[in-house]
């Protein structure tokens, strides 16, 4: 039991009512490199969060080198010898490379002022130590972001770190770079540090870890030494999720006619060359891991980012240059993933969220707007999707739940009476009950004749309602599965390995 | 801040405490003073509830009182008052459109903190102003300005002319902010630019029109400010910027944005000329007033920041 690092027994946590982490027991052993993967929402990050102090658990414990261990903050996370390297770095880019491995600790003169000789020399070993190819007065902005990584790594080992946790870290990473980084991880094995390894890239995790763990719905399904694991098997551990969800049965017609059409759409390194039609009453499901391009996508179909390349055809009409404005004239609708900062006033009345999009054809040639038209909308939208309210006119869209919010996002969109709908995740932060409405309303909408785009990382949402299903990789469409050939293996298979 | 209320208690007591208050000499004055306060106060509270803060309003004012008074008083239109005073009334609404469009486009184009392109323009608006009137005349100052032209100040038994001037803008700008789609897109924008921008709302127009409203409504206060004066100064909005900025937050409009309105803007005008009034005629010089005013805002921003988060906490 000795090489035993880090215990974890029976944590469970949840958000708002949603269990997330349902009782994990893991161990982390001393000098070992564990992968830990499972699809988004499967609890990765809750559980890193816990770990390094972001979060605290609802119940039971933790044990570090056999002490017990609650840390209250990211800080006395650090102190126990905890390092978090996220996958945005959490490095300051207007400040030196001395600066920022020393920034909570600097090393001070008699007067209180910072020693800068010291914080030099200091650095310097630092950097003799573990080999940063950088002197200390660089600014980070201009260093690439391997060299960074590596900062941030031994802003880490200066702490003592005993274990390292790793967030996606080769996401922005060049094949070289890469590579440094796999040989730096390799170094602190040989020093006995421990590392917690999250990635979606399975050639890597195959390649790095000694142990693998997949996490599902907030439990572990499995944990076994890599040589065990074949590719296939982990991907079966990853989909078994349970169909507990019921989807609503709407009987719809796909038309002819298609709504939208886009053609090798590009924007800068994150969407390559995409191409997908949509058909009035169809449902198309985008699926796709973190990091695939999905809401970049979603982003450029509807002008909020300025595409480098391609054309959308929306209504017969070709466009190389979008903006929300026109997509709107144009019918089209879009429903972010971040409903906090993209979708909602959440400062503001329901009334004014609802009307947001709708005022400008409910005013007239001045600009004045039909106060009663208006009443008339919003209370229709109320209705019709069953937004649940005790004031509409003075209660603030952040009273409500997060289905309720949802809906309001909806709400001021469906009021519209668009024809092409991209949907960004509609049912994150959505409880179970909320969510059934959510596909009812999507179902409904096809049914009605509009086309609709269902981006989700929920690989069963999405063969419950959708007619095809997606999936990107890096930017890229990696397959188009009909409904006849569902199959969630083949579709994660599609997400992770791009065949 | 509860500041009708306080508003009303201040009347009261200023009607018992302070001398020569409560007379009808005094009440006159006190809402000509008003007038162009308002209308000036108007202007700025379009910008604070976008979110953002226009420092030239008071520069716009000083060039639109020389020039306009140079179009009166020394120009060769000067002894035909029925073709200067229009002319002059149109040029000093043009400059304050101009400096607002200027504004606008440095804000939206240049992708400036309104902030920082407002102080700019203030810079170098005020500047030409006092250029202009020291190459124009001798003195500071602009005299002779044509009888007709004073009516617009409320002289004498015209006094009502700037009053009903003021509050129509005040009615307008109201009807503005409430009725209209471009108010509610200003309170949109104000609360979260982002996800407006997604609702289809022209954020880069409703900004450029909200900066040239507001140097507008500025080139229209420097007509009723220069009217009453009656003199063309570069230095007459020298000591209202703090008034005005003073007059929006102590009335109530948050200058994080999408919060207030011009209803509140008027409770601010009255209170602060109140208290400037009052302050002035028991003999309180212009520092202390500063001191005070400075003060206020303080405590009225607090408030405000305490009750929100209050309110979010509960």
């Amino acid at each position: 039991m000795s090489d035993i690092v880090l215990n974890i027994r029976n944590v469970r946590k949840s958000f708002t009512g949603v269990q997330v982490l349902h009782g994990l027991n893991f161990d982390l052993k001393k000098g070992e490199v564990l992968g830990l993967i499972g699809e988004n929402g499967a609890g990765k990050s809750t559980l890193m969060n816990i770990i390094g102090g972001v979060l605290p658990m609802d119940s039971g414990s933790m044990e570090l080198a056999g002490e017990p261990y609650a840390p209250r903050s990211p800080l006395v996370a650090t102190e126990m010898g905890i390092a978090f390297i996220h996958q945005e770095l959490n490095l300051f880019t207007n400040l030196t490379v001395a600066e920022n491995l020393f920034i909570d600790c600097f090393p001070k003169n008699r007067v209180g002022a910072i020693d800068r000789k010291k914080m030099r020399r200091l650095s310097e070993v630092c950097m003799d130590r573990f080999s940063l190819p950088v002197t200390p007065d660089t600014k980070v902005r201009s260093l690439p972001t391997g060299i960074r990584q590596m900062v941030e790594i031994s802003k880490g080992l200066m702490k003592n770190a005993r274990i390292m946790i790793f967030d996606e870290p080769t996401t922005s990473l060049s094949r070289r770079e890469k590579e440094d980084l796999f040989k730096t991880i390799d170094d602190l094995k040989d020093k006995g540090i421990s590392i917690i390894y999250i990635s979606h890239i399975l050639e890597d995790v195959f390649r790095l870890c000694d142990r693998i763990t997949v996490l599902r719905d907030g439990r572990i399904i499995e944990t076994k030494a890599t040589t065990e694991f074949s590719e296939s098997e982990l991907i079966k551990c990853m989909v078994g999720r349970e169909m507990t969800q019921v989807f609503p049965s709407i009987e719809k017609e796909i038309q002819d006619t298609v709504l939208l059409d886009a053609k090798n759409i590009r924007c800068a390194d994150k969407v390559k060359g995409v191409s997908l039609s949509l058909k009035a009453g169809e449902i198309v499901g985008l699926y796709g891991l973190m990091g695939a391009g999905r809401t970049d996508l979603a982003k450029v179909l509807f002008g909020v980012q300025p595409m480098d390349e391609g054309e959308v055809t929306l209504h017969s009409r070709k466009h190389s240059h979008l903006n929300p404005e026109v997509c709107i004239k144009q019918d089209v609708a879009f429903i972010t993933e971040d409903r906090h900062h993209e979708g909602l006033l959440m400062t503001k009345s329901i009334d004014e969220n609802l009307s947001l999009v709708k005022m400008s054809r409910l005013s007239n040639r001045i600009g004045v707007v039909d106060v009663k038209e208006k009443e008339k909308h919003n209370l229709k939208a109320i209705k019709d999707l069953k937004i649940k309210v005790s004031d509409y006119r003075h209660q603030l869209a952040n009273s409500l739940s997060g289905g309720n919010q949802q809906k309001v996002v909806f709400g001021k969109w469906v009021m519209n009476d668009p024809k092409i709908f991209i949907l960004d995740e509609p049912t994150r932060g959505v409880d179970v009950g909320a969510k059934f409405e959510i596909y009812s309303i999507i179902i409904d909408l096809a049914k009605s004749g509009s086309a609709v785009l269902f981006i989700s990382s929920e690989i069963e949402e999405l063969i419950g309602t959708c007619d095809r299903i997606l999936v990107m990789k890096d930017g890229r469409v990696t397959g188009d599965i009909p409904k006849s050939e569902y199959d969630r293996e083949k579709i994660l298979q599609l997400a992770l390995l791009g065949k | 801040m509860p500041i009708l209320p306080l508003l009303i208690v201040s009347f009261v007591l200023a009607i018992f405490f302070v001398p020569h208050f409560f007379s009808v000499y005094n009440l006159k004055n006190y809402l000509l003073q008003s007038a162009d306060l308002l209308i000036i106060s108007c202007g700025l509270t379009f910008v604070v509830l976008n979110g953002g803060i226009d420092f030239s309003v008071t520069s716009i004012l000083a060039l639109g009182s020389v020039v306009g008074a140079y179009i009166m008083a020394l120009s060769p239109l000067a002894g035909q008052p029925t073709l200067s005073i229009p002319i002059a009334i149109l040029a000093m609404m043009s400059i304050g459109v101009l400096v607002g469009l200027l504004n606008g486009l440095s804000v939206v184009k240049l992708k400036m903190p309104s902030f920082v392109a407002t102080l700019a323009t203030q810079l170098i608006v005020l500047g030409l102003a006092v250029q202009f009137a020291s190459m124009v005349s001798e003195s500071s100052s602009i005299t002779g300005l044509p009888e007709a032209f004073f009516v617009l100040g409320g002289e004498g038994e015209y006094f009502l002319v700037p009053i009903l001037i003021a509050f129509s803008i005040w009615l307008i700008s109201n009807w503005l902010l409430n009725r209209t789609i471009f108010g509610k897109r200003v309170f949109a924008i104000g609360v979260n630019p982002k996800a407006s921008f997604i609702s289809g709302i022209p954020v880069k127009k409703t900004i450029i029109m909200l900066m040239v409203i507001s140097g507008l409504l500025a080139g229209i206060a420097s007509i009723i400010a220069t009217a009453r004066n009656q003199v063309g100064m570069a230095s007459l909005g020298d000591q209202m910027f703090l008034t005005t900025i003073a007059s929006v937050i102590v009335g109530g409009t948050s200058t994080s944005g999408g919060f207030g309105g011009v209803n509140k803007t008027l409770l601010g005008v009255l209170f602060i000329t109140l208290l400037n009034n009052t302050m002035n005629l028991l003999g309180v010089g212009w520092y202390t007033i500063m001191i005070v005013l400075g003060v206020l805002v303080v405590v009225s921003a607090m408030s405000s920041y305490v009750l929100n988060h209050r309110k979010r906490v509960s």
